[in-house]
């Protein structure tokens, strides 16, 4: 007990290997829903569209204002008893549907803070040479929005890879789940947890790797 | 630039999406689909990604018998009967004690374990011979189990400060952060000669425990509940139930 057992946590690393594909799998798929959705929801925010801005407020005010975990349960717990047909929902795909709705609330709002930050010139300027409105936003807002939004984008997606950690609550082993289930086996408790933190510390930092290239290259253009 | 990370990181996401939906379909003719915690040595836990455990043999050889395929479906003990109230599970080989409470909401089988719930100290720890000792102390146990009932049962319960755990009740004692665990005697026992954990039994267990398996009450349910009994009864005549116990608790702990 008193002395680490290196033996153990390098048997333990092929094993965890095997749960990481899901692991980053649901994130990515988690990630990529998240941006559609948030970048839906980031228009209805701008623009004020009518009614749906409301249930986007709504909706915002909800997803962030709840744990991830209790909407987990919510979902797959919970509705089940109500609507029976959403049983089928499988432990992986309710956690997909729990980090999409949970991280593109937060998403949203930082999405709508990156376009509204454009300088308001910039689009006075790209109207009055005849620019249309589709042309602005592709052209002129959105290149420059996504400069300021990436780092906070980044974040949440580094954020929801460690939220994946929950769905062993809904019955999904992935790295988290395995590692407890390892550590229950043998009760090395502190090899188990150790080994799976430095899994997750190394995706984080093969991601912030990939974050620093690309905000280097959205900056060339700022570049003196 | 934008449009390319979307389209990427969509790609990639719909890729995963599709082979996540993929894997997770599989359709054999019956199968029984049984929920356990993977973490509570020496009934079910993993070792190198193998499932493993007296559970897992019992409900191998239940559907063995039975003629039809076994699923394990492994969550957090405190998910497991969210999974069957959800119709995701068919019933949960954990260990689950009879109470009163579940024996009003599920059809149970016939006990195939009996038990007793035990006291766990930190090793040297001699303030706690007995429960009425545990007046004042802190004392940990599993979330949802039923050591959490008959804990607050006790007259003098609210002079125990309860603390309600998912997992490494073991660990918390062993480090001092709570004065005992309760758990059943038969898998603490395992626990102390098995694992390098300064853990010693205190006093007599406390009361009797008799685990069964829980189904939905449903007719459908029901109905799949009496196959399982059918085969529990046919594995006790035989003599193989005793024979699983046997080989992992060096006991026979299926009968009373």
């Amino acid at each position: 007990m008193s002395v680490l057992d290196l033996d153990y946590m390098l048997g333990l690393v092929p094993v965890l290997l095997r749960y990481l594909p899901l692991t980053l799998q649901m994130a990515a798929a988690g990630m990529a829903l998240a941006l559609v959705l948030a970048c839906g929801l980031a228009v209805i925010r701008v623009l004020r569209i009518p009614g749906l801005n409301a249930a986007t407020l709504l909706f915002i005010s909800f997803f962030r204002g709840t744990p991830l975990l209790v909407q987990l349960f919510l979902f797959y717990y919970g509705l089940p008893q109500l609507l029976a047909f959403l049983t089928q929902i499988n432990g992986i795909t309710a956690t997909i549907m729990g980090l999409t709705l949970h991280f593109s609330a937060y998403m949203a709002e930082s999405i709508r803070a990156a376009i509204v930050g454009v300088d308001r010139s910039q689009t006075e300027a790209a109207l009055s040479i005849g620019m249309t409105n589709g042309q602005l936003m592709r052209r002129i807002v959105l290149p420059q929005a996504t400069r300021v939004a990436v780092p906070t984008l980044m974040n949440y997606f580094i954020d929801m890879i460690k939220a994946t950690s929950l769905a062993f609550t809904l019955g999904v082993t992935e790295l988290m789940g395995a590692t407890q289930k390892e550590a229950a086996g043998s009760f090395l408790y502190f090899e188990a947890f150790i080994t799976v933190a430095l899994f997750y510390w190394i995706i984080v930092e093969l991601l912030a790797w990939f974050q620093r290239r690309l905000e280097t290259r959205l900056n060339e253009a700022y570049r003196r | 630039m934008l449009k390319r990370i979307v389209l990427t990181t969509l790609a990639a996401g719909i890729v995963s999406a599709a082979g996540l939906a993929q894997a997770d379909d599989e359709t054999i003719d019956e199968t029984i689909k049984v929920g356990m915690s993977g973490g509570y040595f020496p009934f079910t836990f993993v070792e190198q990604d193998k499932l493993q455990g007296f559970e897992v043999d019992v409900m191998e050889a239940v559907a063995e018998e039975m003629g039809v395929e076994v699923e394990f479906i492994t969550a957090n003990f405190s998910g497991l009967f969210g999974m069957l109230e959800s119709g995701r599970i068919d019933t949960i080989a954990n260990q689950i004690t009879i109470t009163e409470e579940r024996a009003a909401k599920y059809a149970f089988t016939e006990p195939y374990v009996y038990d007793g719930a035990q006291v766990v100290v930190k090793e040297g720890n001699d303030t706690i011979q007995s429960i009425e000792d545990l007046k004042g102390k802190t004392v940990a146990v599993n979330l949802g189990s039923n050591y959490e009932a008959l804990l607050r049962e006790l007259p003098y319960a609210d002079e125990i400060d309860i603390r309600t755990y998912e997992s490494n009740i073991e660990q918390d004692t062993a480090l001092g952060r709570v004065d005992a665990f309760v758990m059943d005697r038969v898998s603490a026992s395992q626990v102390i000669k098995e694992k390098p954990m300064p853990l010693a039994l205190a006093g007599k267990p406390f009361s009797q425990i008799r685990n069964a398996l829980p189904f939905r009450d449903t007719d459908e349910d029901r109905a799949l509940r009496d196959r399982v009994d059918e085969a529990l009864t046919t594995l006790r005549e035989s003599g193989e139930l005793r024979t699983i116990s046997e080989a992992w608790f060096a006991t026979d702990i299926t009968s009373p």
